[in-house]
């Protein structure tokens, strides 16, 4: 009973993250058919804004020790930065090119902050202590325990995703990022300002990626430059599963993912988890094959202008 | 002149899609362009909603230059534009479609008269107003464009191919409506047809257009019997057909 429930917000937690991270991609392909691959390159860069930048091997706290809110503001803040900047330093200038143009753009991003963040903290991962208190366990009864820090994840992802629906609901910017999303050219020409929505979903997708670099960080307590690559990885994953381009699809992707990998490790034979991934990939592909469109099709692949 | 298109032209590469085009629209007017597949007819029109550039000319609406301007400062200007092939946005709801038209408007009082206009002009989408526009009829999709359009409070509405895939009875009721807007609204109209009947009907005065030039233009009136028309659409009278370029 207790590995059930264990396992249940186990796989919840860890599929609420690849959901927020696949939603960080996904917002950025329905509005300028972006795949990023800098979004994880996004949570390093939050994490590392936590300590002074210096290549010591010990960290040194900066922003690490502010009161929560104070710290939440700057992490987020430092990577909406980092995505507006991107935005409006690389992929404006191109956002004409075809979507495979874009998405090299953003790998070669994804490169140079990495070898940037190793230039200014070296290769070697630090050891940060984020809110330690988040660390520990709560005990539901006497048997079952799980950690506080899962129950968190899951929670902040439910309160992003409602914030998130409401905003592309009910409030006109939200309207007209969903009319982008579908037909770009028709949404200029009613007067949609086109730089106002892609930097919008820029700031969105910036502020997914802090608030994940605070959580993800919370969890491993290590810096490393590649932190966010994995990540991004499966991310990208839950998108392709979803559909490119239909949030609903990028969350739904992100459950999959999460719960499938972490009921494999429940169920699979000692020796056989290491290959966990090879299971993983291997559902992606019978996905695609059975649905190649992925779960929750849209028509996000027609042309944009 | 509203609207002046003068001595356009539009390449797409290489290929010349539109060659010395040029248009002129009056307040209050309709004017139709007609011609074949191909002839340029939806290049110029993205041209001047600031879709496409041209690789020469000069566009001038109100007076002002509008070559070089986004769609969305074009918009902003008041040419609204309704392309071809109904674009609805499928996953908002009909208001949500109707609603977009507005948002570069601060005029807050006269959107919600407008807005409850337009569901009295279509009455349908009054009644699916909170459906997805996706599941509205080929029909109603036009209706929804052509009252997005509207709340945009147009000074001119140019409008790609209104009867595009509709049927006849369809067609009538979407040209009733625009002359009736041209009637209460003082609207005026830059409408692309296929069919030079309809357009010889509806409008004021009418371009024909093939293989990105200009063949002939005139006064609706004065064009009525069709053949003048029929022989620039075509390129070729009783059969014969006209070696080079056509010369009138």
């Amino acid at each position: 009973m207790e590995v059930v429930v264990q396992t249940i917000i186990s796989s919840l937690s860890l599929g609420s993250f690849y959901a927020l991270g696949a939603l960080g991609i996904g917002l950025l392909f329905g509005v300028l058919r972006l795949i990023n691959f800098a979004h994880g390159d996004f949570i390093t860069v939050g994490g590392f804004s936590l300590i002074v930048p210096a290549t010591a091997v010990v960290a040194v706290p900066l922003i690490l020790d502010f009161h929560p809110v104070a710290l939440i503001i700057c992490v987020v803040g430092v990577v909406v930065v980092w995505a507006l900047a991107s935005y409006f330093l690389l992929f404006r200038h191109i956002q004409t090119a075809p979507p495979a143009v874009l998405m090299i753009a953003s790998v070669a991003l994804s490169f140079s902050i990495q070898n940037l963040v190793i230039m200014i903290y070296s290769g070697r991962p630090k050891a940060v202590g984020l809110w330690p208190e988040l660390t520990g366990v709560i005990a539901l009864s006497d048997k079952v325990q799980v950690p506080i820090l899962q129950l968190v994840i899951v929670a902040v992802t439910w309160i992003l995703l409602i914030l998130l629906t409401i905003f592309l609901r009910r409030t006109p910017i939200g309207v007209e990022m969903r009319a982008a999303a579908e037909d770009f050219r028709m949404a200029r020409m009613l007067g949609v300002n086109a730089t106002r929505v892609i930097a919008l979903a820029f700031v969105i997708s910036g502020a997914l990626a802090g608030i994940m670099a605070l959580m993800y960080h919370t969890q491993t307590g290590i810096l490393s430059f590649r932190g966010g690559v994995f990540l991004m990885l499966y991310a990208f994953i839950a998108t392709v599963i979803g559909g490119m381009g239909s949030l609903i699809g990028a969350v739904v992707g992100g459950y999959v993912v999460g719960i499938f990998s972490t009921v494999l490790i429940a169920v699979l034979p000692e020796g056989m988890r290491g290959f966990r991934d090879a299971f993983v990939f291997g559902l992606v592909v019978v996905i695609l094959l059975a649905r190649p469109q992925g779960l929750v099709p849209t028509r996000a692949f027609k042309e944009r202008v | 002149m509203l609207l002046s298109v003068d001595d356009i032209y539009v390449h797409y590469g290489r290929v010349p899609a539109v060659r010395g085009v040029s248009i002129e629209v009056a307040e209050g007017e309709i004017v139709c362009v007609v011609g074949p597949n191909g002839a340029g007819k939806s290049s110029t029109l993205l041209t001047i909603s600031g879709v496409l550039r041209p690789s020469r000319g000069a566009i001038n609406f109100d007076g002002k230059s509008i070559v070089g301007l986004t769609p969305e400062a074009v918009a902003r200007r008041g040419v609204s534009q309704v392309p071809e092939g109904r674009h609805v946005f499928t996953t908002l709801s009909v208001e949500e479609n109707l609603r977009l038209g507005t948002r570069m408007r601060s005029d807050r009082g006269e959107i919600e008269t407008d807005f409850k206009r337009v569901l009295e002009l279509f009455p349908v989408l009054a009644e699916r107003r909170r459906g997805a526009a996706g599941k509205l009829s080929g029909g109603e999709q036009q209706m929804l464009v052509i009252g997005r359009a509207l709340l945009t409070n147009p000074r001119i509405m140019t409008i790609d191919e209104p009867s595009l895939g509709l049927a006849p009875n369809l067609v009538d009721r979407v040209y009733e409506v625009l002359l009736e807007l041209r009637e209460t609204r003082g609207l005026t109209l830059l409408i692309v047809e296929q069919s030079s009947e309809r357009a010889l009907k509806a409008a004021d005065r009418i371009y024909v257009l093939r293989s990105g030039e200009i063949q002939l233009e005139g006064n609706a009136a004065d064009l009525q019997d069709g053949e003048k028309v029929r022989h620039a659409y075509f390129g070729f009278t009783e059969g014969v057909e006209h070696t080079g370029e056509a010369t009138f």
